[in-house]
């Protein structure tokens, strides 16, 4: 029973979304907005956290599985990669490094003014 | 092309169930951060696939509709990562401003670059969009590519290359450029580089780590509502 209300609570919110986005006829990812739907009830404490768990915690566990089909799909594009990689390259290097600087420096910056304050 | 036989092909799904498996149980053994990070299971079984493939000429079409249940189940399971989400949310309701407001920058930050790189490099429109949402866990970038016209594929491979890099050398840049504050370095760590980086962060300190779990969720949401806006004005303003 607890893993049926787990999966339907899950599965509701997906198809609350799918009809969302059918109908506004927007181009926003139907399942990033069902974990939105699904965040919200949660906080609003309209859904339980253990009424989630049983169904949510299993699947989280395995979750890398699902996206392994897709993360193969690459070798399909392997003539644009060729083509490409100087720009894949500097995108690996130089997204990542400012990020982690800037996101860094930030917070040093806010925490030090708290600190000050 | 090596045609296998039909019905040897829905062996596709438990070999990768398996093969996962197999490596995580082999990840989980790796003592130093820097192996955990190499060794990562996902990538593994992904190059270890793609290598199969490409080395037996077998179509990847055939393995990507034999593999469908898998990537079915894809969509639930992002929906249930509202759960992580929530259950970081309740933690850091104190710092919740603050970190929401630098994941934000880190995000809009690595959209910006990725795309002026793109700019910078001419490349064609599918692969800018394939970078655009790539300082967030793997299933989110897929999601996000996949509405923006990019290459999905591509895109969770260059993910998972990023949260590598972050894994192996973060630390050493936050030691470079004298970064010492715990939740600085967990922030960001959690922001630029996912679950990778977060496993790393981890590894290196216990602040670090939750700092840093606590950015990959926020990340996560945040990438969600951020990049399938700013990278289309981007595109209708920059270019």
């Amino acid at each position: 029973m607890k893993y049926l209300l787990s999966s339907a609570i899950i599965l509701l919110c997906l198809a609350c979304a799918k009809l969302i986005m059918y109908y506004t006829g927007g181009s926003f990812p139907a399942p990033l907005l069902a974990m939105v739907i699904l965040l919200v009830l949660l906080l609003a404490g309209i859904v339980k956290e253990q009424h989630l768990k049983p169904c949510a915690s299993p699947i989280l566990n395995v979750m890398p599985i699902f996206f392994i089909p897709a993360g193969v799909g690459f070798i399909e594009h392997l003539n644009l990669i060729k083509s490409n990689w100087p720009f894949l390259m500097s995108v690996i290097f130089i997204v990542p490094a400012s990020t982690l600087l800037l996101v860094s420096s930030v917070m040093v910056f806010f925490k030090s003014r708290k600190n000050n304050d | 092309m090596t045609e296998l036989k039909p019905d040897i092909w829905w062996l596709c799904v438990p070999i990768i169930i398996a093969l996962f498996l197999l490596l995580r149980a082999f990840n989980v053994r790796m003592k130093s951060s820097a192996l955990k990070s190499i060794t990562n299971p996902v990538f593994l079984s992904i190059a270890v696939i793609a290598l199969l493939l490409i080395n037996l000429n077998l179509p990847y079409s055939k393995f990507a509709y034999h593999s469908q249940l898998l990537s079915w189940l894809l969509e639930p399971a992002i929906v249930a990562l509202a759960l992580p989400l929530y259950q970081q949310f309740i933690h850091v309701r104190k710092n919740l401003l603050l970190i929401l407001g630098t994941c934000s920058l880190g995000i809009v930050n690595a959209t910006f670059v990725a795309f002026l790189l793109s700019v910078f490099f001419k490349v064609p429109s599918e692969l800018s969009a394939s970078v655009a949402a790539l300082s967030v866990t793997t299933p989110i970038s897929l999601i996000v590519t996949d509405s923006l016209g990019g290459i999905s594929s591509l895109a969770a491979a260059m993910v998972i290359f990023i949260g590598l890099l972050g894994a192996l050398f973060g630390f050493m840049l936050f030691k470079l450029v004298k970064i010492g504050s715990h939740e600085s370095q967990g922030v960001a760590m959690g922001t630029a580089c996912h679950a990778i980086g977060t496993a790393a962060a981890l590894a290196e300190h216990p602040k670090i780590g939750a700092f840093s779990s606590v950015a990959m969720a926020l990340s996560a949401l945040l990438t969600a509502i951020i990049v399938p806006l700013l990278y289309p004005f981007l595109v209708n303003s920059l270019l």
